[in-house]
């Protein structure tokens, strides 16, 4: 086993090899970086299974960053509960450290307000960059009796014929809840059929089994690109570049409260060491400018939040878009 | 067919490099490893390797990866054969006649039969992947919330062919696998089930640790106590290979374990692990004398590790042909794929030929290697037993903790892993077959969602599970081989015991 | 002795399992609740275990249950797990796992110091570093930072 070990390192020398004329970004990053930190791997927390879309984002900022800063950065997913696990790790048990941080996505709100029951909150944990952000999609399928329709027709026949099209979900979280807005608005009732995540659904859709799927880009691009799916409308404020051609919620209803995405971004625990801190968010935010990071996340299909990008306190932001959601909650009665 | 032979060819030209079939070698060789450590599975090893793909080319990451994947499968036999102890979860049912025939000294054949069988699977898989891919995603993605269901139901009915000795014991071990399953979040509403209040119970008990505790640390637990012999192997060991009549017995049932495996690798919520169970259940089933099984049967190995193996294959289809990943695993290879900047769906074998034939050749290689890799390694297996006990054990032991941890880096599961180790113990010494329990607990988390799913879809309530034609089929199998088991039963033991 | 003992825990546990699962719900305007399963397993649970109970002993032979130097021997491997499961969050896994191997040679097997001191260390290395180095898992380290 020795000499793969040996052909491991060499390979990931050889074809890892530093351009040389990046001085400028890793030099910045490398003033930052308090003494005698890091002295082992840092951990990239993931709360999701691997291969997922958060997985795969955490996967590669993990890569640039360590490219950036030279430091040696595991990424770690702790599954579980829906993301419960993780996040009740990250809020509670993990060590601030700096050898931990938490690449998570928004759905880390929902959790703290909704489940964890007061044991912890979402601000134990401290932003440090923003990644991308990812819109749910509303897709149909190519075949069937509601090919062809746009999103108001789709709505519509929900409204002429209730509990008849069938419409996968995720119960518990905003799968749900824009499910519960549409209703609301205009009378119309969906089936829900129950998975365990978007993806599942999206193959429940090209086998015919639900009439109208809910996920992100990533999820059904190969059967876009197939052909098999049509996608419907974005629950985003803007059309999305690459689907230049479907409508947002909000355009199509003419309302302002068809808003959810999935945001992610990178968290210390609270306590940790203000210049490693520093450190961190520095090393991350860097590699969120690096053009090639950039390109492979646009290929997933995420989107960048200008105003979450151009950001002058992060912290403050996220938090009104958490407050936006625990409006939502208080108002359709999940939160007291 | 003919664009099937082009298509492979290219794929040859593809692999046939120095850098990827070193890459092949090296995950053949990294699977058989985490295949025989307790514990470490095929998930954990790509999780942990996944960025060392990064900086390969995508056919040479994938190539690895997958490598890895069924390379586990190889080696997953060893432990459950030598100790007692799986390897991984898919290699439970090795065990119960795989480590009898080690302790009368055939630990060499059982070895052989394991590898040798999971290379004709294995190739088996391949070529059926070879020509039918396309044709049979297109039928797989066609298996909704109702098949689910009706497979599930058949696969519990031939759980109740496995047990062994007493009928209520069995079924009892089934319904508290069940149980078991339920903690955790109900998928369906999103509620908490028998958690209380444990933020670790809400993510349901990790399947590896419940399988390294009752048949790892129960093994030691019971090897330990009784500490008579110095070596697990006293007596010498009875040849390295397997005899004729060994092949005359296990031919049969590696074809059968090849055609199950393939099928059930298919279906989410499939995949190895539940293929090496069925076809125990089967050739347990359809043997001529069942009473063999638990004492020794190689059919018991010959099956099941073929089925695991041809499970990897058919477990590839989905993802490749389609971008739907059915397990875990090859989630993950989804994962690699898309990281890459590919996106594996309908278009994939179109788009890139190069990626989808140098997947498929590099399975013929490695298969290969594999067999060329475990066959050898026999001889030396077999020598391990002849390592006393009493310094093997803390070592295996230790190898368990790690393993189980790797599965989700929570401390939670090593408590699991003890808890069911001492329930094991116990349990083994009351004469409960523990096997049942266990492919309860797999199976009934899918099963019990597939129904509550199907009854959601349908405009009329459980109907739909009759009009579905692939759903109706399952469940009139299902009913028919319970009248068969009954019956069998009752024949040979005289009335339900 | 132990078998009806463990008749009555069956009996105990899907009772009271059985409760547990009614308070979820058993059935709703969609089909199954979330109790409704666990019901039923619940149910058969205490049902083979009062079929257990009441059936006349069919061997007569006594449980071996470990007395004396085996009772020590599986307590010991017990206790050796425990302590890797209290002592791995705050001692590390290196040394967790050191200390669990002398106690498991010293008072299980009864080897001499000198030999269990040192397979524990070549174990406790060997381990570290496939997994560690080789295969990249992140295992817990102590408070000295391995």
């Amino acid at each position: 086993m020795k000499w793969a070990g040996i052909a491991y390192a060499l390979v990931v020398a050889l074809l890892s090899a530093p351009a040389g004329a990046q001085g400028d970004p890793k030099a910045e990053v490398a003033k930052l970086k308090p003494k005698d930190f890091p002295t082992q791997p840092i951990e990239f927390t993931v709360v999701y299974p691997a291969g997922g879309g958060m997985d795969v984002s955490a996967r590669l900022l993990a890569k640039h960053v360590e490219n950036l800063s030279g430091d040696r950065i595991i990424v770690n997913n702790r599954t579980g509960g829906a993301g419960m696990v993780g996040h009740s790790y990250l809020a509670t048990q993990a060590k601030p450290d700096g050898y931990t941080v938490g690449v998570i996505a928004s759905l880390l709100w929902g959790d703290a307000m909704l489940r964890a029951q007061g044991r912890w909150s979402f601000t134990d944990l401290e932003p440090i960059a923003y990644v991308n952000s990812d819109a749910l999609i509303w897709v149909g399928s190519t075949e069937g009796p509601y090919k062809g329709m746009s999103i108001k027709d789709v709505v519509n026949a929900a409204k002429d014929k209730p509990n008849t099209i069938r419409v996968a979900t995720v119960p518990g979280s905003m799968w749900d809840y824009i499910l519960d807005q549409i209703e609301a608005n205009s009378g119309a009732k969906f089936l829900r059929v129950p998975f365990q995540g978007g993806g599942a659904g999206i193959t429940a859709l090209v086998g015919g089994n639900v009439d109208i799927a809910q996920g992100f880009y990533s999820e059904f691009r190969g059967h876009l690109e197939g052909g098999k799916v049509a996608p419907l409308a974005v629950a985003a404020a803007g059309r999305l570049d690459y689907l230049k051609d479907m409508p947002t919620f909000n355009e199509a209803f003419g309302s302002n409260e068809y808003l959810w995405q999935l945001v992610r971004y990178a968290v210390v625990p609270k306590g940790t060491p203000a210049d490693r801190k520093a450190y961190l968010a520095a090393a991350v935010q860097t590699a969120m400018k690096d053009p090639e990071l950039i390109a492979e996340y646009r290929k997933q299909g995420v989107f960048f939040d200008p105003k979450l990008q151009n950001s002058k306190d992060l912290t403050a932001d996220l938090n009104a878009y958490a407050e936006v959601e625990r409006q939502f909650y208080v108002k359709t009665g999940r939160l007291k | 067919m003919m664009e099937a032979l082009n298509g492979l060819l290219s794929g040859f030209g593809v692999i046939l490099t120095p850098a990827n079939l070193y890459l092949c070698f090296l995950g053949s060789l990294i699977g058989t490893l985490v295949g025989v450590l307790p514990g470490v599975g095929p998930l954990a090893a790509l999780a942990l390797l996944l960025p060392v793909t990064f900086t390969l080319s995508p056919i040479g990451g994938m190539v690895m990866l997958a490598s890895i994947f069924y390379g586990a499968m190889y080696g997953g036999s060893t432990t459950s054969i030598l100790l007692n102890i799986p390897g991984e979860a898919a290699s439970v049912v090795t065990c119960i006649d795989g480590h009898q025939m080690a302790r009368q000294g055939r630990a060499g054949p059982a070895l052989g039969i394991a590898a040798i069988g999971s290379f004709i699977a294995g190739t088996l898989g391949v070529v059926i992947m070879t020509f039918f891919a396309p044709a049979i995603a297109a039928a797989a993605i066609r298996f909704g919330p109702p098949e689910n269901f009706a497979l599930m139901v058949l696969g519990l009915i031939c759980t109740l062919f496995m047990i062994s000795g007493s009928t209520i014991k069995g079924v009892l071990m089934i319904a508290l696998g069940f149980l078991t399953a339920t903690v955790g979040l109900d998928v369906v509403n999103g509620r908490e089930r028998y958690t209380f209040s444990s933020v670790d119970l809400s993510g349901g008990i990790e399947l590896l640790a419940l399988v390294i505790g009752l048949f790892g640390v129960a093994e030691i637990l019971s090897n330990v106590e009784t500490m008579a012999k110095t070596t697990l192997l006293a007596d010498r060991i009875r040849g390295l290979w397997p005899s004729l009549a060994d092949w005359h017995a296990s031919w049969r049932a590696i074809l059968r374990g090849s055609g199950l495996g393939f099928v059930l690798g298919l279906v989410p919520g499939g995949g190895p692990v539940t293929a090496a169970f069925m076809s125990y259940a089967l050739e347990k089933r359809i043997a001529a004398q069942p009473d063999r099984f638990g004492k020794g049967a190689i059919e018991g190995v010959a099956g099941p590790e073929s089925a695991n193996n041809s499970a990897v294959a058919g477990s590839l289809i989905p993802v490749l042909s389609l971008g739907i990943p059915s397990n875990p695993v090859t989630a993950l290879l989804l994962g690699a794929l898309i990281i890459q900047g590919i996106q594996p769906g309908p278009l994939f074998i179109a788009q890139r030929p190069d990626l989808f034939w140098g997947i498929v050749a590099s399975m013929y290689i490695g298969n290969v290697f594999l067999l060329l890799l475990n066959l050898p390694l026999v001889g030396l297996w077999v020598q391990f037993l002849r390592i006393p006990y009493r310094v093997m054990f803390p070592v295996v032991l230790l190898l368990c903790v790690v393993g189980t941890y790797s599965a989700n880096k929570n401390v939670f599961d090593l408590w699991v892993m003890l808890g069911f180790g001492v329930t094991g113990y116990v349990l083994r010494k009351l004469e409960y077959d523990l096997a049942p329990f266990v492919i309860a607990f797999v199976l009934a988390p899918l099963l019990e969602q597939s129904l509550r799913q199907s009854l959601v879809m349908s405009s009329d309530g459980a109907m739909i599970l009759i009009k579905r034609p692939v759903t109706a089929l399952l469940l009139a199998a299902s009913v028919a081989l319970t009248f068969l088991m009954f019956r069998r039963r009752t024949k040979t033991e005289g009335g339900l015991p | 002795m132990f078998e009806r003992t463990l008749n009555v825990f069956w009996i105990v546990l899907g009772a009271s399992s059985a409760v547990y699962a009614w308070s979820l719900g058993m059935i709703g305007p969609a089909g199954p609740e979330s109790g409704l399963f666990p019901f039923i397993a619940s149910i058969i649970v205490s049902g083979a275990g009062i079929v257990l109970l009441l059936r006349p002993a069919t061997h007569a032979r006594a449980l071996d249950f470990p007395q004396g130097g085996s009772l020590w021997r599986v307590l010991g491997v017990i206790l050796g797990l425990i302590v890797m499961a209290v002592g791995m969050p705050y001692l590390g896994f290196s040394v967790t796992s050191f200390i669990t191997m002398i106690i498991l040679l010293r008072t299980v097997d009864r080897s001499s110091w000198i030999s269990a001191v040192t397979l524990a260390f070549i174990s406790t290395a060997s381990v570290f570093w496939l997994f560690g180095q080789m295969l990249g898992m992140a295992l817990p380290r102590g408070p000295w930072g391995w």
